[in-house]
């Protein structure tokens, strides 16, 4: 029987006396995998003890079949892990090439020829063949993003980490950047952490949304859609008793609920039910 | 259009891809096989080694020349002077190697070697032995680490070691800064040796700096040595001889002894680099 690629139960992370992970249990496997949530919801910080880089206070945690709590283990799990960070730095002297040539040196390629090999190849997945010289200051913010992508890809790594990697690219830059990432999840595991809903939609085999350092939904991107099922109407004007309503581009508004009888009831979106959810954890755990 | 009716025999290409061929045959091979694509496939069937080979020598030509091309010039001249291409990338990538820090240390050599030179009724150059150990524990604090490099999160989730990253980029900022504090010793010879004292302060306050900063960071471990070394030298120092037992010998033999503890005490903590700052 194949073994997830990631097995976590009960993390648990504090920031002094504020809980960033309550007991959080997650599994992962093959393919793309949203995560989706507000701003604070801890997000990164999952992400970041995924990737090795903090531990948690508490729980289990087996990643590719490793214990990242020993040195071996990280060591181990360090090897066959790609990671984007939220906020991926870069050396701005440096050419897209030397970066992730620098990348690729930390990732212990130490071999020349092999490691320009491999950084070739890398850069050439993310389409920047004719982009390898130029210096990452003169990049825009999506390839800088691309570049980010390809040091993630090296050595061809069974987990990849995105930190919202869409952040700040504009709808063209995104729509190409999801089609990288749908493509990087053939055949390996990638967690996406995301606050886009389009980003679940349109490349996420299984989405978990988190708030508030808690899981409040773990299945596919349609059973997300289906929470709100039989909660959105639309109607002429405004419901009072909408917990959101929003005008269309038709004129009419679009009420997320309890629908009055009678109401015009229409198909929810995964953005009606992930609403739906953190409107229900807000109800029962107020600010 | 011409057309190529001779091809080179069997025999003679066998023993040009064997590397047997003498040179006026091995001359003619070549410029054959450069116009003939029948003899080129031939001789890649033959000798796919040769064929391999060559890619190889033109794939690291091709590498050799992009990356010679954007070098900057720190990392030009560690290659020039015998650093692996690897270790003079992951130093180019220090921030604190730059133009402006070697300014700043030279300017702050500079006015400290003014200082003493001024003051020199005192026994020893107290102004440049009390600067001189902090530019090495600056340099440190600011070569590695959450909001000083950019890439510290990329490094820190990377299968290489990262207490192995920073102590290569430790050895450079101290290398560097030795040498430049050991041209400014020169610039005093009045004192005589004592002008050397500088050198076991900088390696303990490095050393000590080091071992605490898988618990409070590099600033704020630097700042805390900082402060501490501060404390120690006006504690020692007496005024009207312009004299302290930190730059005598015993001074210097119990500094040494805080260095072989302080280099312990790193090693035992060197595996609290491995995660990040929460």
């Amino acid at each position: 029987m194949a073994t997830a690629t990631v097995v976590a139960s009960g993390l648990t992370l504090r920031y002094g006396r504020t809980t960033a992970l309550d007991r959080v249990s997650v599994g992962l496997d093959d393919g793309v995998t949203g995560l989706l949530g507000p701003n604070g919801a801890g997000k990164t910080t999952l992400l970041r003890i995924l990737a090795t880089a903090i531990a948690p206070d508490a729980g289990e945690l087996t990643t590719l079949g490793q214990d990242p709590r020993s040195a071996a283990g990280r060591l181990a799990v360090r090897r066959r892990l790609g990671y984007l960070p939220q906020n991926p730095g870069f050396h701005p002297q440096f050419t897209a090439f030397e970066f992730v040539d620098y990348v690729a040196i930390l990732k212990e390629l130490v071999d020349r020829r092999a490691r320009h090999e491999e950084v070739r190849r890398v850069l050439g997945l993310v389409g920047l063949d004719g982009q390898r010289s130029v210096r990452i200051k003169a990049l825009s913010g999506g390839t800088r993003q691309r570049v980010a992508l390809a040091a993630a890809l090296l050595a061809d790594p069974a987990l990849l980490i995105l930190d919202e990697p869409t952040v700040g690219l504009d709808p063209e830059q995104r729509l190409r950047f999801r089609e990288l990432v749908a493509a990087c999840g053939e055949g390996r595991t990638v967690l996406l952490s995301t606050h886009q809903t389009e980003d679940v939609m349109t490349v996420c085999q299984r989405v978990i949304v988190i708030d508030r350092g808690r899981i409040r939904f773990e299945g596919g991107p349609g059973d997300l859609a289906a929470v709100a099922e039989g909660r959105v109407w639309t109607s002429a004007t405004r419901a009072g008793t909408a917990l959101a309503a929003w005008r269309t581009g038709t004129g009419t508004y679009r009420n997320i609920g309890d629908p009055p009888p009678g109401a015009d009831l229409t198909p929810p979106s995964i953005e009606d039910g992930y609403l739906l959810l953190l409107d229900a954890a807000a109800e029962r755990e107020p600010a | 259009m011409t057309t190529v009716e001779w091809h080179v025999p069997d025999e003679e290409l066998d023993r040009y891809a064997a590397g047997a061929a003498p040179p006026p045959w091995r001359w003619s091979t070549e410029a054959h096989v450069s116009g003939c694509a029948r003899c080129r496939e031939r001789l890649a069937d033959a000798a796919p080694a040769l064929v391999a080979a060559a890619w190889a020598r033109l794939d690291a030509t091709l590498d050799a020349t992009l990356a010679a091309a954007g070098r900057g010039p720190l990392e030009t001249v560690l290659v020039r002077c015998g650093v692996r291409d690897h270790t003079a990338r992951l130093l180019a990538a220090t921030p604190v190697l730059r133009l402006s820090w070697f300014a700043a240390v030279g300017l702050t050599l500079a006015l400290a070697a003014g200082a003493a030179h001024l003051a020199r009724a005192m026994a020893a150059p107290i102004p440049f032995l009390a600067v001189a150990p902090l530019l090495p524990l600056v340099g440190v604090a600011i070569s590695f680490g959450p909001g000083v490099d950019p890439t510290y999160e990329l490094a820190l989730v990377a299968p290489m070691h990262t207490f192995r990253l920073l102590l290569v980029r430790c050895a450079a900022v101290l290398t560097t800064t030795t040498v430049l504090t050991a041209a400014a010793s020169l610039a005093l010879p009045a004192y005589g040796l004592v002008v050397l004292a500088w050198l076991l302060p900088a390696l303990l306050l490095m050393l000590v700096c080091l071992a605490l900063t898988p618990r409070w960071g590099p600033v704020r471990a630097a700042i805390a040595v900082g402060l501490g070394w501060t404390v120690l030298l006006l504690s020692t120092i007496r005024f009207d001889t312009g004299r302290s037992e930190l730059f005598a010998p015993a001074g210097q033999l119990v500094v040494a002894a805080g260095v072989a503890v302080a280099a312990a005490l790193l090693v035992k903590v060197r595996h609290g680099f491995e995660s990040g700052v929460r």
